[in-house]
């Protein structure tokens, strides 16, 4: 009986068991392509039971489970799959395909025209740390954009001037918002600095042309700066400089972070030491602070608000340049304050939300033996950014801002008792729109469109921009690019002749960019028109009109090795412009001072462990520059000698948080000379007198210690330099 | 005879708690098994395939954050693996996100902040020159943090150790810290107690090779 028993449940077992039959389940996972997809998560929803692909894209598993299931494919770069199976017992083969994301990691990027550093993508040509440790360029983010190819060294100004653009038409923007001024005030002919420095900014985009219809009233060049986000360490950094000092302290709180930073700035030491071709009453000194506050709400909100003073004064003696024994004393005060505000957050899972507020004032007062020029700039600026995905192929934004801008010269001399007021108020609105479209992750087409009102010059203009990127393989990408750009007036036009309309130019860029293994290879082209530029009708700035035109074209080499010598990373640019203007007082179209036709940098940078010590040198070459010789009969038709400079920087990192840093400029001493100057009226023998305009001292000696503390080890200012 | 009758019952019902039981503890049993094996693992494939599997129990269980913590462990250890520097970010990336599910099923766990370091700590690797910076700093950050919520994690401790090593390695500086962190934690390594069969064992190699080195 108990036998029997025994045998009913082991069948009842067996039965039981047999209810646990397992279905086979095997198959292949491949993309659109038919390539293989080793490593893709094949899993049975809900259960445990599943596999990876192996290295065909093969993969098979059993189940237990019964009935109906959903089949889920996963892979990091592609789409989720879901499919509903049937588990019976019968073997299942799936064929399975996985779509690609659109990866912005792995997808095309549109690089004509564009420059872009940063610290989080590999992708970029140029990080932030370049940025630092590029010799020659003293920290500067210009300088240090100027061994970029699409520049022109223009030495006495030490902006970026851009294929064959002034340098007013370079614009800045810090998370989106304009910068009105974003240099330093310096002395005639010589260089002024930017007022922000790197360390602040996570990612520079520079675009030399073709940029996005978020970017306004600005003719050639985009410079868009990305501040850094929550800091995550509390610290304070000491910097002691032979041209001063700075300090900064940063807080960080759970969900916020603050930063101060002071900085002073006295080169009177540094020019007692080293001759300087400036005669000097009070050299240059400033005082300079700046903040920056992060703080993270709700979930994905984060609110950025920054803010730069600085108060900066010298004074020099000007002399004739017909009798240089003649002296005119030059008082400058300058007063600059910047403040913005940024908030981002995201709408839902795939659209964000992004605005702004900046205000800019600037006064400027010169004081020339009596005569006063005293200047006010304000602007305020509000923008306010949709942009999202309307499906994984579509990228779109649209956004809408007014720039306010009011601007202010009185003019006191002593021969004329009443003060000459110029001035003028300007109100630019604008809404632009912009999709990306990817075809693949190979493929896409940026459309925009920018629309602007200029209340001042009662305009409405609406210009298209496209470009486009293709990848023909891992590597390699093609990019075009195509758009209308306008830009008001400089001031000192604007506001003797407030009739103007806005200066324009049109783009057409080619690209090539190759990417591989630390080695990158770039070639560009473009053409650029340029219209409606401002003319002196005759020949006297007080009357003008839009009459002017000019073009400039060009082709551009590019290339940065950071693999194949251990331990050094080099960049080679070179850039050939051609390019001609009718504008001002120019009689006829020619090619225009600040211009040149050959530029050459060669930026080599190279670490030594056991030194622990990073060297770097940079060499700069520019061909000679036209200048106007009022003593001969063609106008713009002398040219400077050529421009040669040799500049060293040594970093050296005794401890993790010290770092000792010395740079020199022009070490080889050459004479460079950027131009001449011409006396307003000629001699006795008809002559007009000419000086020469020289760098302000033939080189540039900077050093410096930079000491950080902070709770936790390992940290250092290297980026900061 | 008739009570004999529920023999079969009984059988079936005990046949069907084994079932059941098993049910319940397969998620332990099977953890074991591939913690085993994440802990043996030694290629990209391996690590990718382990990296599914935690995938798919921590899909199929929602509830228990360890599946996703070995997940986020097996993709930051597949970094030591690869050299191609998109894939280490992209591995990096599918660590991340892992640690941050299991950091929502079990908030506060001092073993995940020290991964959240090791994952910062590998983000330097795939560019130290630009990233050395951030990267270290919040790596330090995250595994004094974790020392500081649990002072008895010898992962944290061990990690900490080799940051630090690393550090005064190419500052040419005194390892002396780095050696006392090490020692400190080799010997929280052989005093650990895990609160459950699934908890974190590994670093210990880790911990007492950076101390033979140190000797």
């Amino acid at each position: 009986m108990i036998r029997s028993l025994l045998h009913t449940s082991l069948a009842l077992l067996l039965t039981f068991s047999a209810g646990f039959a397992q279905t086979l389940i095997s198959g292949k996972v491949s993309d659109e392509k038919g390539e293989a997809i080793p490593g893709a998560n094949v899993s049975l929803k809900d259960t445990y039971d599943g596999a990876s692909a192996n290295i065909d894209g093969s993969f098979r598993f059993s189940s237990t489970e019964k009935g109906k299931h959903i089949l889920v494919v996963t892979f990091v770069g592609y789409k989720n799959y879901e499919q509903a199976v049937e588990l019976t017992g019968a073997p299942l083969t799936l064929t399975i395909q996985l779509k690609e994301t659109i990866n912005q990691l792995e997808a095309v990027t549109i690089t004509a025209g564009a420059f872009t550093a940063s610290d989080e993508s590999r992708r970029t040509v140029f990080k932030a740390l370049d940025i630092a440790t590029t010799a020659g360029a003293t920290a500067d983010i210009a300088g240090a954009l100027n061994t970029l190819p699409g520049t022109q060294k223009v030495g006495e100004s030490g902006r970026l001037f851009v294929r064959g653009g002034e340098g007013n038409e370079t614009k800045t923007f810090i998370d989106g918002m304009v910068v009105l001024d974003a240099y330093g005030p310096a002395a005639p002919n010589t260089p002024s600095r930017g007022r922000f420095l790197p360390f602040m900014f996570k990612g520079t985009s520079f675009s030399t042309g073709g940029y996005s219809a978020e970017y306004g009233q600005a003719l050639s060049s985009a410079l868009a700066l990305d501040s850094k986000d929550k800091q995550e360490v509390t610290r304070t950094d000491l910097g002691i400089l032979s041209v001063g000092g700075d300090v900064s302290h940063t807080q960080v709180w759970d969900r916020a972070s603050l930063a101060g930073k002071i900085q002073y700035t006295n080169i009177r030491p540094y020019y007692g030491l080293i001759n300087q071709e400036v005669n000097w009453k009070k050299p240059f000194a400033s005082l300079e602070g700046s903040s920056a506050y992060r703080k993270e709400i709700g979930k994905h909100g984060m609110l950025k608000a920054f803010g730069n003073f600085s108060t900066s004064s010298f004074s020099l003696y000007q002399h004739d340049i017909a009798d240089p024994s003649q002296k005119r004393l030059l008082n400058l005060d300058n007063n600059y304050a910047y403040a913005n505000a940024f908030y981002k957050d995201q709408l839902s899972e795939k659209w964000i939300i992004r605005g702004g507020l900046s205000y800019t004032n600037i006064t400027n007062d010169a004081n020339i033996e009596g005569d006063n020029a005293d200047e006010k700039e304000e602007g305020i600026h509000t923008k306010t950014v949709v942009e999202g995905s309307l499906s994984d192929r579509v990228e779109v934004k649209a956004g809408a801002e007014v720039i306010t801008r009011s601007y202010e010269q009185v003019l006191r001399s002593s021969f004329f008792p009443t003060a000459r007021i110029l001035a003028f108020k300007e109100n630019v609105t604008a809404v632009f729109a912009e999709g990306d479209v990817y075809a693949s992750n190979a493929f896409v087409t940026r459309v925009g469109v920018r629309a602007e009102h200029n209340s001042l010059l009662n305009e409405v203009s609406v210009d298209p921009r496209i470009s486009l990127g293709y990848k023909l393989n891992t590597n390699g990408q093609f990019s075009l690019a195509y758009g209308n750009f306008r830009q008001s007036p400089k001031n000192d036009w604007l506001k003797l002749n407030n009739n103007l309309q806005q200066e324009k130019a049109q783009h057409y860029i080619a690209n090539y960019q190759y990417i591989s293994n630390n080695r990158t290879f770039r070639v560009e082209t473009y053409y650029k028109a340029y219209e409606d530029l401002v003319k002196f009708t005759t020949g006297q700035e007080e009357l003008s009109s839009n009459n002017g035109k000019g073009y400039a074209k060009g082709l551009e080499f590019f290339w940065r090795d950071n693999q194949s010598i251990d331990n050094v990373d080099y960049w080679v640019s070179y850039s050939y412009l051609d390019t001609k203007r009718d504008y001002l007082n120019y009689p006829n179209e020619v090619m225009p001072s600040f211009a040149s036709e050959h530029n050459f940098s060669f930026v080599y940078k190279h670490f030594v462990s056991k030194l622990k010590t990073q060297f770097g040198a940079t060499y700069s070459y520019s061909s000679p520059r036209p200048f106007n010789n009022p003593n001969e009969s063609t106008f713009m038709d002398g040219r400077t000698p050529a421009y040669h400079d040799l500049s060293i920087n040594i970093s050296y990192l005794p401890k993790s948080n010290v770092i000792v840093y010395a740079s020199c400029t022009n070490i080889l001493g050459r004479e460079n000379i950027f131009g001449y100057e011409y006396a307003a009226t000629p001699d006795v023998n008809g002559v007009y007198a000419a000086r020469a305009i020289r760098q302000p001292a033939r080189n540039f000696l900077f050093l410096g210690v930079f000491i950080t503390l902070s709770k936790d080890k390992g940290m250092n200012m290297l980026p900061s330099l | 005879m008739k009570n004999l009758n529920i023999i079969p019952l009984i059988i079936g019902l005990l046949v069907f708690a084994a079932q059941f039981t098993f049910a319940n503890d397969k998620y332990t049993e099977i953890m074991q098994k591939n913690i085993e094996a994440a802990y043996q693992a030694k290629s990209v494939e391996e690590f990718q395939s382990l990296a599914n599997t935690f995938h798919r129990i921590a899909e199929a269980e929602k509830t228990k954050w360890e599946a996703f913590y070995y997940e986020a462990y097996a993709y930051v250890m597949m970094t030591n693996l690869e050299k191609d520097p998109t894939k280490k970010d992209t591995m990096l990336d599918a660590s991340l996100k892992a640690l941050e599910a299991a950091k929502a099923l079990q908030p506060g766990e001092s073993e995940m902040v020290a991964l959240d370091g090791f994952i910062h700590m590998m983000r330097v690797t795939v560019d130290p020159a630009s990233r050395g910076q951030q990267y270290s700093g919040m790596a330090f950050q995250s595994f004094n943090k974790a020392v500081a919520m649990n002072p008895e994690n010898p992962r944290a401790l061990a990690l900490l150790a080799q940051m630090e090593f690393g550090t005064a390695k190419f500052f040419g500086s005194s390892t002396a810290d780095a050696c006392a962190t090490a020692a400190k934690a080799v010997d929280k390594f052989e005093n650990q107690k895990p609160s459950s069969v699934l908890s974190p064992m590994w670093g210990k190699n880790m911990a007492q090779s950076l101390k033979d080195k140190c000797q």
